[in-house]
């Protein structure tokens, strides 16, 4: 409530002392120039205490009952500017399919001319790998199957980085690799941490050790993922509330950045449950003079239906690892009371896991465990990426599903047509929760703009009303055009060159105002807001 | 409803005081150069610090491992042995691997002592071969015992002392990934005597030599066993489906008394049969122990297969069943009330007997009760049972699955 009457102060001192609402350079499309960050503290973080913190506690800022926060960092048309978080790709401007496929980069694989020199193991956490240089001096992460289920985590990693980076995240290059034994030699000067934390020098049975419990093929060749290492300085990966304390050009907290609440629908369609601060990463880039702090996502092992180490449990994606109120119901039923997705079909494919989309609930889905982010979605976060997520044809799918490389073309047929059916259902779930209109735009003297649902198909037609106002960019103040009831645009006056329009569809709740800037007898939509 | 996106607010909202901008660039860099005016090291609250020192330190990993092979061993001893507690020396690294050594020293708060040494190999010849030589001492002062046979009285409740040597070899052989036969030897040597336990009539002054055999003379085994198993478990440390199969056939060899010559065929069944993605699992097990001598009084009564307890009738008190056979069968409900704890509701029903001509499941002792399984990657670490019986009720603790405990007999021969 506080936070309300502030905002609405700052608003209306905004307003009193001249501030406009919309400046000259709005809509901005990217991020102003970043300030230079000469440091930043290299800090890892508890996934423990992630854990606790969110599921016991309630980190961040959230709604309040008589109080909804609007999402922040986008621009007057609710749009993600481009900048260190986010880059706007193929809704905005539509990929071909070979770039996306391509994703964040397709054409630096490790090379296979000469060994790899084996840096560094992992030989701790749920699935084991390696750092490796190649011959061209480049540095991955390669990570393997679940010995019970191979092609399961490789496949979903390398799939889910290319549909991440197609809605606008920035992530890490992945590259299926087939190798023999041979092709890994231990760097002279490799150490590796036991499982006591003890540094010794790494020697040839660590690598079978690994190698021991990893899928071979029959031809003696072990399949793996190979991360290519992000062109960064890392410092540590950001959380899902708050901001960087040490970051000057972080400044909207990130339980409310639009790509962060919106990542929420991109990880349900994916069944990115494991989609929690630590698998993000920060990192220090230098780009045009600049060093600041761009952010990624990575790891994207457990997604689809796998966990990194195996399937993913079938209570991922409908419930938390643990929550009050299911537990303490669960236990006083006694189990007679069978949730949806304990139900739900699984294919016997090793490969694809516990992926589905039958029982599948767009709108319920959550993480393993509470994400400030997510829980911060509103429904126009939500349309925000529901968009996105229907941009996607079933050909550019099944074109993404390709690069997993099943060899099992029942699985890429499965996993593709899951994908699909979760996409339709993705949209029918949140375009439904507002009134689905977008790309406004001025046409022959008309404001113009596509409904989602009907363009998608989900329902045949709807009526659209509108009502036309006088728009005072000083003072806020809007004057309704009497008879102005029309798409097409009325004659602003010579003092207002803002116009507004409020749509409305059957559902008088449900209302996109769009503000339109007039100069030079040229209108241009820059502003839009939604109720519901 | 409710007014939507105010997307001018948001970044209004960051900024101290309405301020002329020129430009939205402007009115954004404005907040981030406030922002760099006040920037501090990100650095992390002092519990989150300590749970990344924990993990990065990797202290429960050391604890567990201990400092050079040398560790803290907490419990194992035989239930009813009060909280035990002693050092470890363990090695699983002897050659890459491929062996193993471990050596332990124990005593309980009930004063139990335990000494153990092993020396093993969990795979050898492609994973094909195992095998394993195990010596241990044991002195267990306060056992309790009810007399013999299915009728013995709650009330007749006594203690006895039980001191005893075992020297086992054992060869397995994985025939196929699931399936296992092997061969074993033991050298046994028993000593009993009055228990240590006050409250406690001593059991040789609660029964007579001719009621309960050894109680007046022990005497030493050659122990010759061979196995079969099979075990399509798919996670034996807390299994949803599954099953494992079991049968030993014992052949104990009195070497100092000539009295106590007998056979002996162990018999376990478990079934895990899951239901929604095995969020529900039906857990069934039967176990049968048959002697297969039927001379009285053949069978020591500190060899004899026991019943009551945590892991077979868990209404009754730990070993409050003694005689030559016995059958007992389980049945578990359990669901996941959230991921890591499933609670379960579960019957028991068993018995033992003198003679084999009364293998069947009639006058069967019942239990019944609930319990919670607490599991970390699909392992049980931590389970409570509450069972009751017409005796009353019990309440256990253990740190492992049900059913993955004793073999039913006070000696437990180790079955692989």
């Amino acid at each position: 409530m506080i936070l309300r009457r502030l905002a609405l102060l700052l608003v209306a001192l905004a307003q009193v002392s001249g501030a406009p609402r919309f400046y000259d350079d709005d809509p901005i499309r990217a991020e102003p120039k970043p300030l230079q960050v000469d440091s930043a503290l290299s800090r890892k973080i508890s996934d423990y205490y992630d854990f606790f913190l969110n599921t016991l506690g309630h980190p961040g800022e959230r709604h309040k009952k008589d109080h909804l926060i609007p999402a922040q960092g986008i621009n007057t048309l609710g749009e993600v500017p481009d900048g260190p978080w986010y880059a706007n790709r193929h809704y905005f401007k539509r990929m071909s399919v070979k770039e996306l496929v391509a994703g964040p980069g397709n054409s630096t694989p490790p090379s296979m001319d000469g060994q790899w020199t084996v840096v560094a193991a992992k030989n701790e956490g749920i699935t084991p790998g390696f750092t490796i240089v190649d011959a061209a001096r480049r540095r991955y992460i390669v990570k393997f199957d679940p010995s019970r289920n191979p092609e399961l985590a490789t496949s979903a990693d390398v799939i889910s980085s290319k549909f991440f980076h197609a809605l606008g995240y920035h992530v890490p290059e992945n590259y299926i690799v087939h190798f023999p034994p041979d092709q890994l030699r231990i760097g002279e000067e490799t150490m590796l941490t036991d499982r006591l934390g003890k540094q010794r020098r790494m020697t040839q049975r660590d690598v079978t050790e690994i190698l021991l419990n990893v899928p071979r093929s029959s031809e003696g060749t072990y399949r793996a993922v190979a991360s290519l290492y992000l062109p960064i300085k890392p410092i540590g990966p950001f959380r899902y509330h708050s901001t960087r304390s040490d970051d000057p050009n972080d400044i909207v907290p990130h339980e409310h950045r639009r790509d962060l609440r919106g990542l929420n629908v991109f990880c349900a369609w994916l069944a990115h449950d494991d989609s929690r601060a630590i698998n993000t990463l920060d990192g220090l880039v230098t780009e045009n003079g600049v060093q600041f702090v761009k952010h990624f996502l990575i790891d994207f092992g457990s997604t689809l239906g796998s966990a990194s180490n195996g399937p993913n449990t079938p209570r991922s994606g409908p419930e938390y690892l643990f929550a009050w109120k299911p537990a303490i119901f669960q236990v006083f039923t006694m189990g007679l009371f069978v949730p949806e997705w304990a139900r739900a079909k699984y294919p016997d494919i090793p490969s694809v896991g516990t992926f589905e989309a039958d029982v599948f609930n767009a709108e319920r889905w959550v993480a393993e465990y509470p994400n400030p982010a997510f829980s911060n979605r509103l429904p126009d976060d939500a349309f925000w990426g529901t968009r996105q997520v229907m941009a996607f044809t079933d050909e550019e799918i099944r074109a993404m599903v390709r690069t997993g490389e099943y060899s099992d073309p029942e699985a890429e047929k499965y996993v593709a047509d899951c994908l699909i059916k979760r996409r339709d259902k993705i949209g029918r779930a949140f375009f439904s929760k507002v009134l689905p209109l977008d790309r406004f735009r001025v046409e022959d003297g008309r404001l113009a703009f596509d409904d989602l649902e009907v363009q998608h198909g989900f329902r045949e037609s709807r009526t659209h009303t509108v009502q036309w106002s006088r728009y005072d960019n000083g003072s806020g103040e809007k004057t309704e055009l009497p008879g102005q009831t029309t798409f097409t645009l009325p004659q602003p006056s010579p003092a207002a060159d803002y116009l507004c329009a409020v749509i409305r569809g059957e559902d008088a709740r449900k209302t996109v105002t769009a503000y339109l800037r007039v100069r030079g007898g040229k209108a241009e939509v820059v502003g839009l807001t939604r109720t519901w | 409803m409710h007014v939507g996106a105010s997307t001018v607010l948001a970044l209004a909202l960051a900024l101290p005081l309405p301020a002329q901008f020129s430009s939205r660039a402007e009115e954004i860099q404005a907040a981030r150069e406030r922002k760099a005016r006040t920037l501090q090291p990100d650095v992390l609250a002092k519990p989150e610090r300590t749970l990344l020192n924990l993990k990065d330190n990797k202290v429960l990993e050391r604890l567990s491992a201990g400092v050079g092979g040398f560790r803290l061993k907490l419990g194992g001893l035989v239930t009813g042995g009060g909280f035990a507690l002693g050092p470890e020396y363990l090695r699983r690294d002897i050659r890459d691997g491929s062996f193993f050594f471990r050596a332990s020293a124990q005593a309980s708060t009930r004063r139990y002592q335990q000494l153990e040494i092993e020396l093993g190999s969990p795979g050898l010849v492609r994973n094909r071969l195992y095998f394993d030589l195990f010596a241990a001492r044991h002195d267990y002062p306060a056992m309790n015992y009810y007399g013999p046979g299915p009728d013995s009285d709650k009330g007749g409740r006594s203690s006895f002392r039980r001191e005893g040597l075992e020297f086992e070899s054992l060869v397995g052989v994985r025939v196929l990934p699931r399936l296992s036969w092997g061969v074993s030897t033991a050298y046994l040597t028993f000593n009993t005597g009055p228990g240590s336990d006050r409250r406690l009539i001593s059991t040789e002054q609660a029964f007579t030599p001719d009621r309960v055999p050894g109680l007046d003379h022990q005497t030493d085994f050659i122990r010759a066993a061979t196995f079969v198993r099979y075990d399509s478990r798919d996670n034996p440390g807390g299994p949803r489906s599954g099953g494992l199969y079991l049968a030993q056939l014992s052949s104990y060899s009195d070497r100092t008394l000539k009295l106590h010559d007998f056979q002996r065929l162990d018999i376990e069944l478990q079934q895990y049969l899951p239901l929604f993605n095995k969020r529900r699992v039906f857990a069934l097990r039967g176990k049968t122990a048959i002697t297969l001598n039927d001379r009285p009084g053949s069978v020591p009564f500190y060899l004899q297969p026991v019943l009551g307890g945590s892991d077979d009738l868990r209404g009754f008190r730990p070993f409050r069943f003694y005689d030559r056979n016995l059958i007992v069968l389980n049945g578990e409900y359990r669901w996941e009330a959230f991921s890591g704890l499933d609670m379960a509701l579960f019957v028991d029903g068993g018995k033992v007997f003198a003679h084999r001509s009364n293998w069947n499941f009639r006058n069967l002792e019942g239990s019944a009760g609930f319990g919670l399984r607490f599991n970390i990657r699909n392992s049980t670490f931590l389970r409570t049972d509450v069972g009751f019986s017409h005796e009353g009720f019990q309440v256990w603790i253990k740190f492992n699955d049900v059913f993955g405990g004793g073999s039913g007999t006070a000696a437990s021969p180790r079955v692989r």
